[in-house]
């Protein structure tokens, strides 16, 4: 399968560190994210994923693992972030592996809750959630 | 009477309603940051609850790119790149211990009336029900005449301790003023 590069976006004030290692199947998006313009950060982000899962539900070998750890994220960012879920919920229906983990601050009762209902959404990939504490 | 005494009765007016601070004019998402910043520091300092700080946060950012998106008060340009401006008010203060954001802008007078009518579902709805309509608002295609989805007025209902409160002034022209205030 053709090998797509590794999509990288430093961390910003306002929007969040983004690494999506597709050789490696490794994901992880973590901070804030209330960009300017949703769109135009996730849009880009959100096609490379859909080329990436193309190619994966053709061979699906190994376990596409995402890890996400946000401490907060407006309207737009959940939007965006539903339509990434969809997407891999979709790869896993056809027998991708997919296994979520989504990381929330012991104390963060927003994120805990935006994991949980989330977390609803998925019949065929694995959506964990993960506790931390300070250290 | 003095410009003193003129800016001090209006500052000390603010202060008589709570206001932590206040901003009325055009509003870009330049200003929405740096004003998003000045207040978690302020509440951070005043050792306001870390989650009560998010939940006013995540409000007033949702109510200020409402502002930014909705306002019928707008200049947009390029000034080598794009510039959006929209007028309108943001207003963060404490009430009886309880944080709230307002926010005031003007609204085309057709749009008013769909507005309301989903601000008075959503005023009506309890915790459980603003969650599942927000999940299902999150699932549904982005409507075409929506930047954002709308979800944004759920995300405001939800992080609000009590229902929230609005209202319609008619002004001159097609236009109405619209405020919606939340409390934390």
């Amino acid at each position: 399968m053709e090998t797509l590069e590794t999509l990288y976006r430093a961390p910003t004030e306002r929007s969040p560190l983004l690494e999506f290692d597709f050789t490696n199947r490794r994901l992880r998006i973590e901070g804030e994210s209330y960009p300017e313009d949703a769109a135009a950060f996730y849009g880009p982000v959100i096609q490379a994923l859909e080329t990436f899962l193309a190619a994966a539900v053709a061979a699906p070998d190994a376990t596409v693992r995402f890890e996400l750890r946000m401490s907060y994220f407006n309207s737009s960012s959940a939007k965006a972030l539903m339509n990434i879920f969809q997407r891999l919920e979709a790869a896993a229906a056809t027998g991708v592996g997919v296994h979520i983990r989504w990381h929330y601050h012991v104390e963060d009762d927003t994120m805990q809750e935006f994991g949980e209902d989330f977390s609803e959404d998925f019949a065929h990939a694995v959506f964990e959630l993960c506790e931390f504490d300070d250290d | 009477m003095s410009i003193a005494t003129e800016y001090f009765a209006f500052h000390r007016q603010l202060q008589e309603h709570g206001v932590v601070f206040s901003f009325a004019g055009y509003l870009s998402e330049g200003i929405l940051f740096s004003l998003g910043e000045a207040l978690k520091q302020k509440m951070s300092l005043e050792e306001a609850d870390s989650r009560v700080i998010k939940r006013v946060f995540s409000v007033f950012v949702e109510q200020v790119q409402n502002i930014i998106r909705y306002s019928a008060d707008r200049v947009e340009g390029d000034l080598g790149r794009p510039v959006e401006l929209s007028s309108g008010m943001v207003v963060v203060g404490r009430e009886q211990g309880r944080f709230f954001v307002v926010c005031g802008n003007m609204v085309r007078r057709d749009e008013a009336t769909e507005l309301q009518r989903r601000l008075e579902r959503l005023a009506s709805m309890d915790k459980d029900s603003l969650k599942s309509y927000y999940r299902e608002r999150l699932r549904a295609p982005v409507e075409d005449d929506s930047r954002g989805g709308n979800i944004g007025l759920i995300e405001i209902a939800r992080r609000s301790t009590d229902p929230i409160e609005f209202g319609f002034v008619e002004v001159a022209g097609d236009r109405s003023f619209f405020c919606l205030k939340a409390y934390i």
